[in-house]
């Protein structure tokens, strides 16, 4: 049963894992641009998720609909604004330049929120359901099927919508694209905003669950990073199984060698996978 | 063309360089009868909430001293000033905040940084340039064995606080065989929870579960699940009060149950249970002072029911260790320098050393280690959303309760 609770642990927490590195991944995929900034949208996400329960007591899975079109809103601007006057430059100068927003939010966020941690108690407290012996959360539970859902709102979005096609057209073959008469300038903002807009409900999601501080944002970039080297890039599959499998192996790791051992041992995978598989699980290879 | 530029600009800054100068003019002139004191601490960050609890001691202490004219040093008295620095919760910055207020910020003593840790790391700093340092809230042994001159510190070691509750545990609850215990990969909370293991295997319990968790670690789940399965009937979590409560929720979302489940250090803080409400119930903990002590003292706060009254006047909320502490390091430091008669650091490090005298906060002696080996410290249990103390019988307030849901 031991085994079950953790199988059923790993499998929440893997979900939470891939709504964190979703839009990262459709970030570096889409545009090449390793955004340094997602963690501290997912804290920010957080943050308003908090704000809108303590002010005005309404619910995180409620906030996700006010959290998509600000934050959409948000990267869009910041990519047409900035990261679209550097994104044909080489990839350490919108690395740095993310850097460099990150710097500035991150501090922002501890200027005005103070670095301490903050926690949303929902009231009364949703509990647990359990089913035999293994016991899961409710509060993770309705994190981890909204989770879903957003992945398949995304997964939707890239395959059945102008849009989307457009989007993974540019993945695909940038000059091709722009010869088929797509606007590249603005699939790049719609995918950065895109990007941003599910860091901003994964923030709000895990608002539910994790403590609140500008500190963990390191935390969470770090997550989604893993993510995205495990599943392989610019995929929603590929995130899903991303996340999956570094909630299974900090689960199991944490069950054999101790929790200290889980994050060693997630990245001892991660450098496998980038000596092996650089492609990741379900990446094609030679198209990252 | 760029000459021109900087001589305008030179110009315009000369009426601000004479400003400046002004105020440096009046600071060296108001050092005079101020004893400056430096208190590097995790304002911001994880540690925040321990922090502003030193900060409230020192401060109270520095009002208090303030009041009755400052600290008499030779026939003259000297103003308190506390010269705070923030070292947002990160230890190496914390070993530059000491420093930085040695070389450039002209302090006459140091208090530590929080936590065994930074505190630690600090005391390398202030051992280097000879500052008598106080360390509120240090209690692993791994800090004053480095052979430090310098350095004091008001909390006794670990095994003085397992040791009592193992005994009160083994004698109360014949049910408890196994413990299970789970640190925060930390100086001081590894440090305890292996005082913890000794002291558990020392009365027969068997500890089938040891585990550290790393700093900044969000999900306890996978941890959580493990020691459930194992079924001990005494769950020991270690780390500091964020750490505590996030375990805390994680353990009631796994439906974990257990007849006793400690927590260090944590549960003497009001915030523990306030936040934790009715989880927080019968949680059992120890801690180095509790304000139902009674204590008549020699320093500036007379006794710990006057130190209580001083706190709740003007915090509004009743004092926990971290905060009696602080205050008793500037007690300390004042009894010391008066002693002294001087501020010359290493008389005052003497005075430190030679002291043996009944506070507030219990008797005060240091060991040739420096660290303080004359006090009982209490064990305690929270009861109706209050920390009854279990221990020692001179101040017993209520029995142990068994269960935690």
């Amino acid at each position: 049963m031991h085994a079950a609770q953790i199988l059923v642990n790993a499998v929440v927490l893997g979900c939470l894992y891939a709504c964190i590195a979703i839009g990262f991944s459709l970030v570096w995929g889409v545009l090449n641009v390793i955004n340094l900034i997602h963690g501290s949208f997912i804290v920010l996400g957080a943050y308003l998720a908090f704000g809108l329960y303590n002010a005005l007591h309404i619910s995180p899975w409620y906030s996700v609909a006010v959290a998509a079109p600000l934050f959409f809103v948000l990267g869009y601007l910041l990519q047409r604004l900035l990261l679209n006057r550097v994104i044909t430059a080489p990839v350490l100068v919108t690395l740095t330049l993310t850097f460099g927003l990150d710097l500035i939010l991150n501090n922002a966020m501890i200027y005005f929120f103070k670095a301490d941690y903050r926690k949303l108690m929902l009231t009364p407290s949703l509990g647990s359901v359990s089913i035999f012996d293994v016991v899961v959360p409710v509060d993770r539970l309705i994190a981890t099927v909204s989770a879903l859902a957003l992945t398949g709102v995304l997964y939707l979005l890239l395959r059945r919508s102008r849009v989307g096609r457009a989007i993974v057209a540019v993945r695909l073959d940038r000059d091709a694209a722009v010869l088929m008469g797509v606007d590249v300038k603005s699939i790049y903002a719609i995918a950065f905003g895109l990007g941003a807009a599910l860091a901003g409900c994964a923030g709000v999601l895990m608002a539910l669950i994790f403590p609140i501080s500008p500190l963990t944002s390191s935390g969470y970039l770090g997550k989604a990073f893993v993510v995205c080297v495990l599943g392989g890039l610019g995929s929603v599959s590929g995130a899903l199984a991303g996340g999956l499998l570094l909630a299974l192996v900090e689960g199991i790791g944490s069950t054999f060698f101790g929790p200290a051992h889980a994050t060693t041992l997630s990245f001892i995978l991660l450098i496998i996978f980038l000596i092996l598989r650089p492609q990741g699980l379900l990446g094609r290879k030679g198209f990252e | 063309m760029s000459k021109s530029w900087v001589a305008r600009y030179a110009h315009l800054a000369a009426p601000l360089w004479a400003v400046v100068g002004c105020g440096a003019l009046a600071s060296n002139a108001s050092a005079e009868d101020v004893i400056r004191f430096g208190a590097p601490l995790p304002i911001t960050g994880p540690l925040a909430p321990e922090a502003v609890k030193q900060q409230q001691g020192y401060d109270l202490w520095a009002e208090e001293a303030n009041k009755a004219g400052g600290i008499s040093v030779g026939g003259k008295k000297y103003k308190v000033e506390i010269v705070y620095a923030d070292y947002q919760s990160n230890t190496p910055r914390a070993v530059q905040a000491t420093e930085q207020m040695i070389t450039q910020g002209n302090v006459n003593f140091m208090f530590g940084a929080f936590g065994s840790g930074a505190a630690k790391a600090a005391s390398t700093v202030s051992e280097k340039y000879k500052v008598p340092t106080l360390a509120a809230t240090a209690s692993s042994v791994q800090v004053y064995d480095q052979g430090y001159k310098y350095l004091f510190g008001t909390f006794t070691p670990n095994d003085t606080l397992t040791t009592p509750l193992t005994q009160i545990i083994k004698a109360k609850v014949p049910e408890v065989k196994k413990v299970a215990i789970l640190a925060r990969n930390d100086l001081f909370p590894l440090a305890i929870a292996q005082e913890m293991e000794k002291s558990a295997k020392a009365s027969g319990f068997e500890v089938v579960y040891f585990e550290k968790y790393a700093i900044g670690t969000l999900d306890h789940s996978a941890a959580l699940s493990q020691i459930k399965s194992l079924a001990p009937q005494w769950v020991f979590i270690t780390g500091y009060i964020n750490d505590l409560l996030l375990v805390r929720k994680q353990m009631v979302d796994q439906e974990m149950k257990a007849p006793v489940v400690t927590m260090i250090a944590g549960p003497a803080y009001q915030e523990f249970i306030e936040s934790g409400g009715p989880t927080a119930e019968n949680i059992t903990s120890a801690s180095w002072w509790h304000p139902a002590e009674r204590y008549e003292g020699k320093d500036i706060f007379g006794s710990t029911e006057n130190f209580v009254k001083l706190f709740k006047a003007k915090y509004k909320s009743e004092p926990d260790y971290g905060q009696a502490s602080a205050a008793l390091c500037g007690a300390l430091f004042q009894m010391a320098i008066e002693k002294a008669g001087s501020l010359d650091r290493d008389k005052v490090r003497d005075e430190l050393a030679k002291l043996d005298v009944v506070t507030f906060f219990g008797p005060v002696k240091f060991g040739p280690n420096g660290q303080i080996n004359s006090l009982d410290p209490p064990v305690f249990q929270i009861q109706g959303a209050k920390p009854v103390v279990l221990f020692p019988d001179a101040i017993k307030q209520g029995d142990l309760k068994v269960g935690v849901n």
